[in-house]
């Protein structure tokens, strides 16, 4: 079963972040432009937040004098929940179907080494389950017939 | 293999919906409520497009002075991507791939009667290749020699 690490090795470690200072319309123009469902909100290389679509879509509503002005820290989901790079992809998709999210930072040893999605992690066992139908139809090809 | 129409049997036929010129805060708010990620937009008995995080996160960054009290109409996406009651579970993860929308309302000779998800779909397909692994593997089982 594959794990973080190998889920990393396909799709990069590359992970966009923002100083929880930042405004609302900064974050939302960088998650246009990468075509990102969340951000990680970093301030002196600590991660102190998660931002998604969700958190803008539940919260700038809660929020009084909400504008695109407003700070990326009054919306923003903290405490973040993350993975290491060791753990399985099961245990992601455990973590978020839990906590209903659908982003996951990953950190190693205090380090951000990438953010896995819910995505990333149904396209993994989707095809993980094909793999595993497709060797169960050979061996009974091969010994049973 | 299921269909749509099997899918809308187990999770339920509620659609939610606002009008064109409801208030984006107010979408919002059904949504929070309701726990869901996208609302129909429905004028005068008839589809005038869905709103969804994404378009939220997407458009308020983009539309010329918007504010919370913006017409839905002009964040939601339209036309609108929608599914027939027999079409089969994997047609509706190719189109939600293919357009990259999470939602499709179903419609049935041309009335609305339900709206699925990328997670109901995950979901249904995650559980059907499971209980075919199951299947070889018990299969296999009965077989040995």
């Amino acid at each position: 079963m594959a794990n973080v690490e190998d889920l990393l090795r396909t799709k990069g470690t590359q992970v966009w972040s923002v100083s929880p200072s930042a405004t609302i319309a900064d974050a939302l123009k960088l998650m246009a432009e990468k075509n990102l469902g969340a951000l990680v909100v970093v301030e002196n290389e600590l991660i102190v937040g998660v931002f998604s679509e969700r958190d803008y879509a539940r919260k700038a509503i809660a929020e009084d004098g909400f504008s695109l002005n407003t700070p990326i820290r009054n919306l923003m989901s903290t405490p973040v929940y993350y993975v290491t790079s060791s753990e399985s992809v099961e245990e992601c998709m455990a973590l978020m179907t839990e906590k209903r999210i659908r982003h996951l930072p990953v950190i190693d040893c205090g380090r951000l080494v990438g953010l896995v999605s819910i995505g990333d992690i149904v396209k993994q066992s989707l095809s993980e389950m094909e793999k595993t139908i497709k060797d169960l139809e050979d061996y009974i090809w091969v010994h049973m017939i | 293999m299921a269909n749509v129409s099997d899918l809308l049997e187990l999770k339920g036929v509620t659609v939610w919906s606002v009008s064109s010129f409801t208030p984006v805060r107010e979408a919002l708010k059904l949504m929070a409520d309701k726990k869901i990620g996208a609302v129909m937009v429905i004028q005068d008995g008839d589809i005038a497009g869905i709103f969804s995080e994404r378009d939220f996160a997407r458009k308020s960054i983009s539309i010329p002075g918007f504010s919370m009290n913006s017409p839905v109409q002009t964040l939601m996406s339209s036309p609108v991507y929608y599914v027939l009651p027999n079409q089969s579970i994997e047609e509706c993860m190719t189109l939600m791939t293919e357009k990259r929308v999470r939602h499709l309302p179903v419609l049935d000779e041309n009335v609305l009667i339900g709206i699925i998800s990328i997670g109901d779909v995950v979901k249904h397909l995650m559980q059907e290749k499971h209980a075919t692994i199951q299947d070889l593997e018990s299969y296999i089982l009965k077989n040995v020699k």
